[in-house]
Order: C-alpha cells, then sequence, then structure tokens
C-alpha cells in the first residue's frame, strides 16, 4: 500500500439545507484508476464537522440525511462531492495528477499550488527518501531543485548544510530559516546537538515547503535571505484510530578508506627512504639487544605488526528505529496524533553512539461552530550522544605507525592494555609521538545528554460578526536543557601525569580517572505572534482578494556554565579550574527579534494573482539606530491555461508564469560575533590569563556600532507546466536574479583600527544568478504498474560585485591543515565567493607534480602572489533524480543526486602526502604516510613548505553522482484482518561515481580533511498500519 | 501598543557575564588597573581565556607577541635555530624564501596591532574616569603604545600610526613612514618620561623603564631614521645607570630562573606564571623550545615538557673561549647542553645539532621547585647588563657625554659578574661589543636589531650557520633588513604598501 496522507479540508460554504430523516449511509471508496480500496479517506457532511473516515478496505459508514452532500476528500485526489440519495454510496476517486489543489504552506497562511504566485516547491511525504533516516533533512536531501543539502559527514547526528540558491552572505548564517508548525525555530543548537533537525522524528513530518524566491520569503523578512522551509507534522483524523507501526535494523559499513601503507608497505617504505629510522619500527623486541641491520631486509631487534588503524577504529555499526503512533479522534470531535519513536544509532567509529527517544501530540479541535480554530503542537525529544574526539581519534588512525600493535598484554603496560608509545625522561616514562587512537576512542565517555520540547498553540478565530475576518495568534515555546559530562577511565593516556613524590620509572606515575569537564545550558525560546486575516471573495474583476497584518515577536535565551578541570602540574591531581571573576564559568546569550508584516492577495479574473507585502524588522545584534530592516517584495501570477485561447487545449493541464520582486534581511552573525557584537564590553580574564599581582585583568572586547541589516533582492521568473493526458510531463522553471547588499562578513580589519585582527562589518555586494528544473514524467500508468520519474537540477553562480576598501577577503571556514589561520578560500570582487587561491603546479613530461614549482603567470620571472589564480570550490551545478516504480504488491524506487563542477581540496596530501612526514619531528615516532607506491601521493613532495600547500595539486574535481537509495518494498494487506504491511529493503549510499582521490568529494566546505565518512548502510523493516 | 512598546524595549539586551565599563567601574575599583594589566598582559599573553585562547585571529600558541620577538629577533639572527621545519619558522631561521604570506610575520604585526588601540581605547577611557594616579597610568599606557609601535619601526618599517585621536574612524589610515613614526613614538616617549613614576609595582613601567626604550630607539636611529642619535642614546641610558637603582646580580643564572622576581637588575620583564599566567608564548616557548627527551632530562630544568626545537650555533658557544666550553671560566659558557649533541649544525633538522640553550629555566635559584608545564619565568625585556653595553657602545661610537673609562667598568662589571676575565680599554671595540653583547644578550630578543646596527645582518661580511639556507652561511640581500608587511594588511588596508625586496 502506498502510505498516503489524509488531509482535512474544512468546509467554507455554509449552505441551509432542509432537514431530512436520519438514514445509516455506508459504502467503500475506491481509486478510479486501479480499483484499489482507499483507506483514511475523509467523509465530511458539507457545511458540518461531522464526518468519518474510509477502514483498510475503503469502508465508511456514517449518519446522515437523505439531500445532505458528502465530500470525499483524500490527499493526491481529487474531492468528489455526492449528494446522499440512498443507503449505500460508492465512490471512486480520480487521482489528481496535477496535485494543484494541494496545500501549500507559505507562512502566515496557506495557499495551493495553482494559486501561489512565488517559488514554492512543495515536498511530500511520497517523495521522501526512503532508508536508513536518522534526521529529518535526510528526508528532503537531492529532491527538490536548487536546494543543497551536504551534511558534515557520517556522523548519526550529523549536521547538515543546507543552501537554497547557494546562500547569499559571506560569513552570516547561510542556513535557510526553519519553521516548524508555524515557529521559526533556533538557529543555535543545544550543547550536544550538531543537527537541530534530528530532534523532530522524521515519520511525524507530514510535509515540506521550500520557498526559494524573495516573494515567497519575504514575509519572513528578518531571516528570510536564505529562504525558509517550512515542516509541518501530521495531524489527527476524524473517525476511529488507526494505527502505524515501523520498525527498522540498519547495517552500515565504511565505504571507502584512505590509501595509507599497511605495515609491510611502511617498513619497506623506512627501509628505503628513512634507513637512520628503521630502529623506531614496531616495538622492542625483549629478547635480543640487536639493532637493525640495515644491509638485511628483516628488521632486527623489533617486533613489527601489521595494523590497519582505519580498521581498528570503524565497526560494523548496527541501527535500530521503532515508532509508533495513532490517528483518530477524542470525544468524536478532537482530532489527534500521537506518536512515540526510538532509535538507537551506532556510527561508524567506534563509541559514536546516539540514542532518542521522541514523542509528540498534535490537537486539532474545532469550537464554535468551526469558528475557532485550535492547533496545539508538543514535541518532546530526549536525546543522548557519546560525543567522541573526532578529529583525535580519525587523524591518529591515519598517522599512527602501522607497524606498532593495538595492544599490549605485556605485564607493565599502564594503559590499560592499550599499546601506547613511551620515551624514558630522566626518571619518567613520557608518553610520545601519536596517542593510540582506539585508547582515545574507548578511554573517554562523553555523554551529551539534551532534553528538549517544542510546543505550541495557534488560536484561529473567525469573527461571529465579520466571517471575511480571522484573528489568528500562536504562541510557542522551545526549550531545552543539555548536560555534558565527560569522564576518563582508569589508565586512560589523557590522564596519565608524573607523580613527582617519586622517583622509581616502575611507578612513579598516576591517573585521575573521573570527570574531566561538564557543561550544563539551558535554552528558551519564546514565540508569541498574532496577525489579522481578511479575505472576501467577490464578483467582478476581482474575482477575491484578502489582506493580512501582523506583529512578531521572538526571544532567545541561551543560559549555561562549563566546569573545567586542570591537572596540577606538581602533584598531577585534578581540580576544578575556578575563575574568580566569574566563578560559575558561566556564559549568556540572548537574541530577541520582533516584526511587523503586512500581505495582500488580489485575483483578478481567476487568471491574475497579485501578492505584496512588507515587512520590518528589529534585531537586538544591531544597535538602536541600525536596528530596523524594511523588507518589501510583490509578485505576479499568470495562470495562462485560464485564457481562451488555452482552456480547450486538451494537452496543456497547466501552464502559470510567476514574476517576483522582494527585499530580504540577514542579521545572525552570532556564530561569528557573538550576541552583543554591537555594544562596547569588557570580559574578565580567566584564572591562567592573569598579569600584573593584584589587579583582575580586564580585557576591552572588540564591536562594531555600525552594524546593520544585510540585505538581499531577488527577481524571479518562473513557469509552471503540466501536459499531455494525465499531466504525463509536468513540472516548473524558475530563473532567478538576486544582489546582496551590506554584506555581514568577518573582515581583516584595517590595523589599529579595531580591538582585533578581524571582525564583522557590513562590507559589500555580490551578485547571485542561477535556474532550476523541476521535472516529472509519468511513463506508465496502468491498472497494474506505475512507473514515473522525477529529476531537477540548478545552477547558481554568484559574484562577489563590491568589498568596499578591499578587493578581497579570507574565507575563515577554508583553513588548511597546516596551522592555524591558513585559508585557501577567498572572497575576491570580480570571483565566485569562496574560490581557492592557488598556484599552478607545474609537471613534468611524465605528468608527475615537480615539488614547489609554480607557473609564472605574470612572467615577471619569480612565482609570488601576483602568480596565483582563483578556481571556484562550490559547485555551480546540482541535481537529482530518481525513479519510483509499482508492479502489483512490489515497489521498487531509487534516487540519485550529485554535482557538477567544485573543487576539494585534498587535505590528506597535504598532512601525510610528503615522503619526510614519516620521520619524527618532536618525538621518536614514525607517522604513518599515503601509499605513496600506489600512486596516492607522489615522491616528489618531500616537505610541504612555503608556497607548497596553495598548489592546485591538492585541489581536484569534486563533481560525483551519487546513489542516496535503492528500495525494494512488497505490500502484503490480506495476511491478518485490518492489517496492512509492506517490508521492504533499501541500501543508502551503495555507490558513488567520481573521480576524486580521496574518500568523499561531497565536503561543504571543500576542505577534506580528518572527514567522519558517511557509511554504506542496508535497511530492512516494516511498516504496519493497523 | 503598550503591550508592543513593552517588547520592543526587550531588544534592548543585557549581557550579562561581560561588563559594560560602567558595571566594570562600579563592581571593581581598580579597574583601570585590570584594564591596564591587560595591556601589559599583551606582550606575553595569547589571551583572555587560557593559553588556548586567542585576542586575534592567529593560533593561540604560535602567535603571542613575545614568541614573534625570539622568532623575529633570536631564530632570523646568527644565534639560534629552529629544527621543526614548520612552515614559515623554517625560512626565518634560514633567513630565505621570506615572503608576505609567511604568518610568522603576520603574527607580530598582529600582536603590535592589537596591543596599539586596546592602548588607545584605554587612553579614552581614562579621560571620562576620575583616578589619583591618572597620570601614572597615562604615562604607562603610552609606554605601552610606544613599545609596540618599536616592534613596528624596527621590524615593518613602516604601518599606520593609530591614536586615540583617530580611534573609531572606519576609512582606513594612510601609510606613514619609518621616519614618522619615529617622531611619533620619541615624543610619546619624552612625555611618558614625565608622566611615569621613579618606581612603580613589579612588571610595570617606571621612568627607566620609558628611558630604556627611548635610548634603544637612539641607539638604533641611524638604522630608523638615517640619523645616528648616539649622543641621545648615552643620556638616557646614563640617567637609567644613574638613577635607576638597579644593581648587576650576583649571578647570572638567577637572571633567567624562576624566581627571577627577586631580580635587582631586572628593569622591564614580561611576567609569567606557571598557574596564574599561562601562556605557549613567554618564557615557556623558550624554556620548553630548548628542552629535548633525547638527550635531555627535562626535570633538570623543572620543566614538564620538551619540544626539542631551539638549539643555539657556534655563532654563540664558539665566542665562548673559542669554542672550547668545558675549559671556559666564563659562567655564561656553561649554559649549553652539549651532551650527545655535535658542536657543528651540520643539519639544523635535526635535534643533536648544535647545542641547546639552557640559560632559561623553571627552576628557582633562591629555593627548592618542582617541574611545571608552564614557565614562571619572567623574561627580562630590559636589563642592566644591557644598559652597561648600550652605554659601552655609545662610548664606543663617541657619543657626547660618555667615558671610556666608565664603559671599561661597565663591560668589566658584566664579564666579571660571569667569572669572564676583564678586558682592557684597548680591547673595546664595536667587534667586541658586538661579541660581548651575544654572549651576554642572547635570546633576549635583540640580537638581529644589533646585528643590523653594526651593519652585519645582510650581505657577506658576516656569515653563521645556516644564513641565507647554507650550511656555512651566505649572503643575504639588505632588502631582509625590514621584514615583508604581510598580505593580511596590505589586503586589509589599501593604502599600505609592500616593502622593496618582497
Amino acid at each position: 500500500m502506498k502510505i498516503r496522507r489524509m488531509y482535512l479540508l474544512w468546509c467554507m460554504f455554509l449552505v441551509p439545507l432542509v432537514q431530512y430523516a436520519q438514514i445509516t449511509v455506508q459504502g467503500i471508496v475506491t481509486d478510479e484508476a486501479t480499483q484499489e480500496p482507499l483507506p483514511g479517506v475523509s467523509v465530511v457532511i458539507k457545511g458540518t464537522s461531522q464526518g468519518t473516515a474510509t477502514d483498510f478496505d475503503g469502508n465508511y459508514v456514517l449518519q446522515a440525511n437523505l439531500g445532505d452532500t458528502l465530500v470525499f476528500s483524500y490527499i493526491g485526489f481529487q474531492p468528489k462531492e455526492v449528494v446522499v440519495s440512498s443507503g449505500t454510496l460508492n465512490v471512486t476517486l480520480l487521482e489528481d495528477t496535477t496535485l494543484l489543489d494541494e496545500v501549500v504552506v507559505i507562512g502566515y497562511g496557506t495557499t495551493t499550488v495553482k494559486d501561489a504566485t512565488g517559488s514554492v516547491s512543495s515536498v511530500t511525504t511520497e517523495d521522501f527518501n526512503k532508508g536508513a533516516i536518522v534526521s529529518t533533512d535526510q528526508l528532503l536531501t537531492g529532491k527538490t531543485a536548487g536546494v543543497r543539502i551536504t551534511n558534515n559527514g557520517g556522523q548519526p547526528d550529523s549536521a547538515p548544510n543546507i543552501r537554497i540558491r547557494g546562500g547569499s552572505s559571506l560569513t552570516a548564517n547561510n542556513n535557510p530559516l526553519i519553521v516548524i508548525d508555524g515557529i521559526p525555530v533556533d538557529n543555535t543548537n543545544p550543547a550536544g546537538v550538531s543537527n537541530p533537525l534530528t530532534l523532530i522524528n522524521p515519520n511525524d513530518v507530514e510535509s515540506f515547503s521550500i520557498l526559494k524566491d524573495a516573494s515567497a520569503t519575504a514575509i519572513y523578512g528578518s531571516r528570510a535571505s536564505n529562504g525558509v522551509i517550512i515542516i509541518t507534522t501530521k495531524k489527527g483524523l476524524t473517525g476511529e484510530f488507526k494505527f502505524n507501526f515501523s520498525t527498522n535494523t540498519t547495517v552500515s559499513k565504511v565505504g571507502k578508506k584512505i590509501d595509507m601503507m599497511d605495515g609491510t608497505t611502511f617498513t619497506r617504505f623506512i627501509q628505503q627512504y628513512h634507513p637512520d629510522f628503521t630502529n623506531f619500527l614496531g616495538i622492542d623486541d625483549p629478547t635480543t639487544d640487536a639493532t637493525d641491520d640495515l644491509a638485511t631486509e628483516a628488521i632486527e631487534g623489533r617486533i613489527l605488526s601489521n595494523t590497519d588503524w582505519q580498521d581498528a577504529i570503524y565497526r560494523t555499526a548496527i541501527s535500530f528505529d521503532h515508532n509508533l503512533s495513532a490517528r483518530g479522534s477524542i470525544f468524536k470531535t478532537v482530532p489527534i496524533r500521537l506518536s512515540l519513536g526510538y532509535t538507537e544509532s551506532q556510527g561508524l567509529v567506534k563509541t559514536s553512539d546516539y540514542e532518542r527517544i521522541t514523542s509528540s501530540v498534535k490537537l486539532t479541535p474545532r469550537f464554535m461552530d468551526d469558528h475557532l480554530k485550535v492547533d496545539f503542537n508538543a514535541k518532546g525529544i530526549m536525546s543522548k550522544k557519546n560525543a567522541i574526539d573526532e578529529s583525535g581519534a580519525l587523524s591518529g588512525a591515519v598517522n599512527m605507525d602501522p607497524t606498532k600493535p593495538i595492544y599490549d598484554n605485556s605485564a607493565d603496560n599502564r594503559f590499560g592494555g592499550y599499546y601506547q608509545n613511551t620515551v624514558l625522561d630522566g626518571d619518567f616514562v613520557k608518553l610520545d609521538g601519536q596517542w593510540n587512537p582506539v585508547a582515545i576512542l574507548m578511554q573517554r565517555y562523553r555523554p551529551e545528554r539534551v532534553n528538549k520540547i517544542l510546543a505550541n498553540v495557534e488560536l484561529d478565530y473567525k469573527m461571529h460578526f465579520l466571517p471575511e475576518l480571522r484573528a489568528v495568534a500562536n504562541v510557542g515555546i522551545e526549550a531545552s536543557k543539555a548536560k555534558v559530562k565527560e569522564t576518563y577511565v582508569d589508565n586512560s593516556l589523557a590522564t596519565y601525569k608524573q607523580d613527582d613524590t617519586a622517583t622509581d620509572p616502575a611507578n612513579n606515575y598516576r591517573f585521575n580517572p573521573g570527570v574531566h569537564y561538564r557543561e550544563n545550558q539551558d535554552i528558551v525560546n519564546r514565540t508569541l505572534e498574532g496577525y489579522l486575516a481578511y479575505s472576501k471573495d467577490l464578483e467582478g474583476p476581482i474575482h477575491n482578494f484578502d489582506v493580512q497584518a501582523g506583529y512578531s515577536y521572538q526571544n532567545f535565551k541561551n543560559d549555561g556554565n562549563k566546569e573545567e578541570y586542570d591537572y596540577d602540574t606538581s602533584t598531577g591531581e585534578r581540580f576544578l579550574v575556578v575563575d574568580p571573576q566569574n566563578p560559575t564559568n558561566r556564559y549568556y546569550n540572548e537574541l530577541n527579534l520582533q516584526s511587523f508584516f503586512g500581505r495582500g492577495n488580489v485575483n483578478f479574473y481567476d487568471k491574475y494573482l497579485l501578492t505584496v507585502s512588507f515587512r520590518a524588522d528589529a534585531s537586538s545584534l544591531f544597535s538602536k539606530d541600525n536596528r530596523w530592516g524594511y523588507f518589501p517584495a510583490a509578485a505576479l501570477a499568470w495562470k495562462v491555461k485560464e485564457e481562451s485561447f488555452l482552456k480547450d487545449v486538451d494537452a496543456v493541464n497547466n501552464l502559470k508564469l510567476r514574476l517576483g520582486w522582494g527585499r530580504t534581511g540577514q542579521q545572525d552573525i552570532t556564530g561569528a560575533v557573538g550576541y552583543y557584537p554591537s555594544l562596547p564590553l569588557f570580559e574578565a580574564g580567566s584564572a591562567t590569563s592573569q598579569y600584573l599581582s593584584g589587579y583582575a585583568l580586564y580585557s576591552a572586547k572588540p564591536y562594531n556600532s555600525d552594524l546593520t541589516w544585510e540585505k538581499a533582492e531577488t527577481y524571479n521568473a518562473g513557469l509552471d507546466f503540466g501536459l499531455f493526458e494525465n499531466n504525463m510531463i509536468n513540472g516548473s522553471f524558475d530563473v532567478f536574479y538576486r544582489t546582496t547588499k551590506d554584506l555581514l562578513a568577518t573582515v581583516p580589519v584595517a590595523p589599529g583600527q579595531a580591538l582585533t585582527s578581524s571582525f564583522v562589518k557590513n562590507v559589500g555586494e555580490t551578485e547571485s544568478k542561477g535556474f532550476e528544473v523541476n521535472l516529472n514524467v509519468k511513463a506508465i500508468t496502468q491498472e497494474n504498474m506505475s512507473l514515473e520519474f522525477y529529476g531537477n537540477t540548478s545552477y547558481s553562480r554568484a559574484e562577489v560585485t563590491d568589498l568596499q576598501d578591499v578587493s578581497r577577503i579570507t574565507a575563515s571556514e577554508s583553513g588548511i591543515p597546516t596551522g592555524t589561520g591558513v585559508n585557501i578560500a577567498y572572497h575576491a570582487v570580480g570571483y565566485q565567493p569562496y574560490s581557492a587561491w592557488v598556484f599552478r603546479q607545474l609537471y613534468d613530461a611524465q605528468g608527475n607534480p615537480i615539488h614547489g614549482a609554480f607557473a609564472d603567470f605574470n612572467g615577471d620571472g619569480t612565482v609570488d602572489n601576483d602568480d596565483r589564480y582563483y578556481k571556484t570550490l562550490r559547485p555551480n551545478w546540482t541535481f537529482g533524480f530518481g525513479f519510483n516504480f509499482n508492479y502489483g504488491k512490489f515497489d521498487l524506487s531509487s534516487s540519485f543526486r550529485g554535482q557538477i563542477g567544485g573543487q576539494v581540496y585534498n587535505s590528506r596530501r597535504l598532512t601525510s602526502g610528503w615522503v619526510d612526514k614519516a620521520i619524527p619531528n618532536n618525538s621518536n615516532s614514525l607517522s604513518n604516510v599515503l601509499d605513496f607506491y600506489s600512486g596516492a601521493a607522489d615522491f616528489n613532495f618531500v616537505n610541504v613548505q612555503g608556497n607548497v600547500p596553495f598548489s592546485d595539486y591538492f585541489l581536484e574535481d569534486a563533481s560525483f553522482l551519487r546513489c542516496e537509495n535503492i528500495v525494494l518494498g512488497y505490500r502484503l494487506d490480506d495476511a491478518l484482518p485490518n492489517v496492512s504491511m509492506r517490508f521492504y529493503g533499501a541500501l543508502n549510499n551503495p555507490f558513488i561515481i567520481t573521480k576524486y582521490d580521496g574518500q568523499d568529494p561531497e565536503n561543504f566546505n571543500a576542505i577534506d580533511n580528518n572527514f567522519y565518512p558517511r557509511p554504506r548502510s542496508f535497511t530492512v523493516g516494516v511498516n504496519v498500519d493497523f | 501598543m503598550a503591550l508592543i512598546q513593552g517588547c520592543t524595549s526587550d531588544l534592548d539586551t543585557e549581557p550579562q557575564v561581560e561588563l559594560t565599563l560602567e558595571e566594570l567601574l562600579n563592581e571593581d575599583p581598580d579597574a583601570v588597573s585590570g584594564i591596564l594589566s591587560r595591556l601589559y598582559a599583551s606582550f606575553a599573553l595569547s589571551g583572555p581565556d587560557g593559553a588556548g585562547s586567542s585576542d586575534i585571529d592567529d593560533d593561540a600558541g604560535e602567535s603571542p607577541f613575545l614568541r614573534g620577538i625570539v622568532n623575529l629577533q633570536d631564530f632570523t639572527a646568527d644565534a639560534m635555530k629552529n629544527r621543526w621545519g614548520d612552515d614559515g619558522l623554517d625560512q626565518l631561521t634560514t633567513t630565505s624564501n621570506w615572503d608576505e604570506n609567511n604568518k610568522f610575520f603576520r603574527y607580530l604585526y598582529n600582536r603590535i596591532y592589537y596591543t596599539i588601540p586596546q592602548a588607545n581605547n584605554l587612553l579614552l577611557v581614562l579621560r571620562d574616569v576620575d583616578l589619583d594616579n591618572k597620570d601614572q597610568i597615562e604615562g604607562e599606557v603610552r609606554f605601552i603604545r610606544a613599545l609596540a609601535y618599536y616592534y613596528l619601526i624596527d621590524c615593518f618599517g613602516k604601518g599606520v600610526l593609530a591614536t586615540e585621536e583617530n580611534y573609531g574612524t572606519s576609512e582606513p589610515l594612510s601609510e606613514v613612514d619609518r621616519l614618522e613614526l619615529f617622531n611619533y613614538v620619541e615624543n610619546e616617549l619624552l612625555a611618558a618620561e614625565e608622566l611615569l613614576p621613579a618606581t612603580n609595582e613589579y612588571g610595570r613601567a617606571n621612568k627607566s623603564v620609558g628611558r630604556m626604550l627611548l635610548a634603544k630607539l637612539y641607539m638604533n636611529a641611524g638604522v630608523y631614521t638615517g640619523t645616528e642619535r648616539f649622543d641621545d642614546a648615552a643620556i638616557y641610558v646614563s640617567k637609567v645607570i644613574d638613577e635607576g637603582g638597579y644593581t648587576l646580580d650576583t649571578d647570572f643564572v638567577s637572571i633567567f630562573s624562576g624566581d627571577n622576581f627577586m631580580s635587582s637588575e631586572i628593569i622591564f620583564p614580561l611576567l609569567a606564571d606557571s598557574q596564574t599566567s599561562q601562556s605557549y608564548g613567554n618564557t615557556t616557548y623558550i624554556v620548553n623550545g630548548n628542552l629535548g627527551t633525547e638527550t635531555m632530562t627535562l626535570s633538570d630544568y623543572d620543566a614538564e615538557d620538551g619540544w626539542s626545537g631551539h638549539r643555539s650555533t657556534k655563532a654563540w658557544y664558539g665566542l665562548f673561549n673559542d669554542g672550547d666550553l668545558a675549559n671556559s671560566t666564563d659562567d655564561r659558557a656553561a649554559l649549553f647542553w652539549t651532551e650527545g649533541h655535535s658542536y657543528e649544525m651540520t643539519d639544523y633538522k635535526k635535534w643533536t645539532d648544535g647545542y641547546p640553550s639552557i640559560k632559561f629555566r623553571n627552576t628557582f635559584f633562591y629555593s627548592a621547585s618542582s617541574p611545571t608545564y608552564f614557565s614562571s619565568t619572567d623574561f627580562p625585556l630590559f636589563r642592566l647588563a644591557d644598559a652597561y653595553l648600550m652605554y659601552a657602545e655609545c662610548a664606543i661610537r663617541g657619543a657626547a657625554g660618555t667615558s671610556m673609562s666608565t664603559a671599561l667598568g661597565y663591560v668589566n662589571a658584566v664579564r666579571n659578574r660571569s667569572n669572564a676575565s676583564s678586558v682592557a680599554q684597548s680591547d673595546l671595540t664595536l667587534d667586541f661589543i658586538m661579541d660581548e653583547r651575544a654572549r651576554e644578550l642572547n635570546l633576549e630578543g635583540h640580537r638581529r636589531s644589533d646585528l643590523i646596527r653594526f651593519g652585519k645582518f645582510t650581505g657577506s661580511s658576516y656569515l653563521w650557520p645556516w644564513k641565507g639556507n647554507t650550511l656555512n652561511g651566505t649572503s643575504i640581500p639588505d632588502t631582509y633588513k625590514l621584514f615583508p608587511i604581510p598580505l593580511t594588511a596590505l589586503e586589509a588596508n589599501e593604502n599600505l604598501t609592500q616593502n622593496p625586496g618582497y
């Protein structure tokens, strides 16, 4: 059975009816095309709130009067009205292939696809990605044009980077605004949460609306520059309770590993390139005093292991997901939906575990003859994550010498059985070189627990004296409590310290297991919104119009403290670091946003639709004088199909042209400069950062009181179309042009002119343009078989057009691992934002790179910064496509996505792709390197100094095609009465096609370094409706 | 409407942890001294929240001011080499391939221009507060700012002149040349001299500290402006010697030990404390950097970590008894770790080539101590022995008001303190002073400036191991007397121009 969502349509027309005698009406509702019974169809007596829904066999029963009109509605089908003329009414519904009446949520209201004036994409349940889905964003990946979702890696709660049309800011937050059931949610995550979208159960989501152009987003003004994603959760229904239980199990493995040397190859490499260091290979053989004889191939006096350290930290991960939900009505009149979910997800890296319990309740009662509609939503989430030292473990697995063992079972091992290289310093055995990455993972436990609620109640009152006027109020709260606790087990490397009171190396050490770090955090975000809406249908040229005006208040408060522990350097004892100036080590961040907004829609002749909106926004991040921003928008739609010349053309079912213009704002720079960037403030120095004796130290914090709104202006033109019988080909096409002014960006300040070296400033302008195509083709629509293809592609290209006083600024998120503050990417005038600024590598006749040799572009005889050029890192083209195939009780679907163009900086070559990397720097330990023999790195690279890290040699084409999933399902309807089951198996991320040499080309910041690999996984599951 | 008005006032969010100036002044009567403490600390600490925090964009560990002084003044010169091969640092150590991308130039530049506006800010704060010792604090702030500018003049030769007068302007300031910066710093120091007290709390500037910097400015005036000012240098260094009340410590090692706050010789220290004032860029960088477990025992110097980084070269230890350190009577010759190390630095990246300097250590001199990770040893940025040798150099150069016999007395006082033999007045030549300054002051952040003043830094008149990236040294261009202006600065203010040769 296809999982279909039911939608209640509320009757708008009160038609006085003559009273007839009540009778029992019953019947079966079937799909006109397939003759399959349709469960969950809403059956309502027109003009009343009385109704029911069909059961699993499509049957319904209700009491009605002869002459009543029954309205049968079901999402995805055209509604049907039938007058009650007898006790049995069998009804067939016709699939609404154009979905033109589908309700689209657009912010402070809804519209329908056919009346939408802006660029709005809707993604509903049936389109969602399937398989191993832990977070809500994964439902959407690759599903709609112009939306690029790139997660940070394979962690169970990996942060998604969502970019709609490429984002418009440089430093300010580029994530779209996310609105869940009417509440715009916080952009900041609670401590212990990387992905805010793991905090709603994907099974609760009914639909996404993605607002892309300014005319659609402007109503959200302040935070809508990067688009808006509106998430609506499932509702209850009238009638009897229906239940759904779903469960699945996922097994995941690492796909491609990094091509490091194995023990044997590494030994050969050391013998060949660093023969002075062969005595550092493996571990000492206690049975002999021999040292390595360089003349022989064997390594004398050492015991060599062959450890694959990547295998050592990865595992076959197993995850479970169970969900139970119930929909129905309580007291026969209050539709309710309840859900409970439990997820236990293992990451690929050992001990990277994630556990989540979600619950939700949604009540949608109607009062006073439907004059008062109430929507109550509450979601509760408990999550627990063991946060691993990710970069420590991942880089450790790459660096650690493969001739070393994982475990050391000798009697004098002091590190809990883990091997660790050490060196005797005086009378103390010190840790040396790379820490054993398995010990890093196993010896630390850092549960990060978050309890969160997201609740709101929306009251929508239709005036008794003036039904065209509604007053809507929405009050919401988003509150979370996070607790982080980091603990070390006994004998852990991290707490190994010298005991100065003893001198015998055999026992002059100590461990201090226990709590090392704690963080407690309370977040309370309050939302209050109210608006009045007036809507009127008219005769004459103005078909109808509506206006809305309202006010919105949001306050975000994040209050927490951190307990940090340190070691007494003389005793090795752990102690709490107390800062006398801030004894609890508190932090407190508050953000306040307020807006006034209005919108009007006019429909002329039911052919021309005009929308105008205006919004005034204030943000507490800016000083009083710069606080308010004003954001107008307008859009026009022309329903061409309604024109006489097309009305009778059967091949064209739908044709609509949209034009839009609007201005939106951006103020979220808290990630870069905190919550009080416009105020001159002082902060006290910590306990370890004091100076003159007898005075507490205070630092003047940098600020910029001139900060104000970043403004984006977008022009959009779009075309929606549906062609041929049954809308065999349908889709949309949009082009846009956007300029962003007063860009908020972290820029190096002119030296000496601010209290630090770089700060946020309104600096300049970017310009971007692009287009998006969505296309669906129904290749086969038969009774027992259907096949549908869908695809989307988008192109967007941005350019920095002005940066005020400077010609380029560094992109601080483009750090390459050759020291802090060394960045590869710039935002430079005349180029695409986030372009790498690199030297062109020269290659010898054999095609091998010549170390340190670069093209002298300007021919002045020296190679310097004047010879560098820009190379765009982020892709201009992204696409997604897939198919859904149904045959009898089987269904098969698959989706793919990818990017064309873009570059990724292969940092592994920089950190591990040079010959001298293997030998110790300030330790006595060797480091593993990329397998030079297999071609993963080039022997010509002896070191990486000077301009070598800026060579385009490290940049590789990041184009890829990824198979997101392949899902095969089988429906079983008749095994048990009133029970419908679907069994499925899914492969997620089974393959990727790319030329990239490293692990994974899909990398948001285009710097491939210590990347947590995305798993390849297999899921089996069952979904039961009863 | 009233409701909405009530709500819009919520837009004035109030921080709960950070303080406004008014709140700070109300809360702590010593708040201004606390802000001043931060300015002094800007030469040693990386940031306000421990050794891992940074005031600027740059790496907290690598970027502190003092670490920049050691990297740019000592590693670029003859006496000290680093072996890590770190990109940027390696180029300093081998005086080769310098360019505007080198982050180590940026670190010092950014620190200079962190301290300056912080000082400007405090000067503006001072205008609005009532304090008993306002003049003194103003003098201290102006000294601190002048010290930061001194390093701009010495290392980069030009820049913008950011003062309390143009503080807060967002138009990029215009570039000023070395002479203008020199004149500004000279006037500032002359003004500060009036404001500073004769004596002050430990770690703070007094008249002698201001005069010492003024003397250093005049000593190098020929390099900075083309006009020599040794007469003026002699005036101020004499005042330091005669009026400062400092005396040489009896034991050389005590000046570089964990309890050197007891010193009678140190004129201006940059403070460090293993518990309350931690930084990877204060003396911790010098102590841990010169230690390596491969050949040494860290606990001998009360250190907990050795970074196997720095070693001196024969250009330093060769100055003691022709390199026969074991048979030298000079106490200063004993401050090299020779065991397991070779005299020649055939491969500067090899730890055992060259002797680590054990001049600086965490060990206390006057009492027992135990190992710490961070150092408690204060860095003697200015000390009396330096003043003595500056006087002697002025005398040799014929500065007005100096006498060669006084100079000889000062030189022998410095030498005899370390059990080095007395020299005769006829021995007092510029070459001798250059060598004596090496023996006495190397690794104290003066060497590159000294070599430039003596005309020995660039060219081939003086070669040292790995100068110009060759084992026995080779000529380097005159343009290396100044460091390149970092690319980030050129990008942030397009009025700035690059130094010649880069």
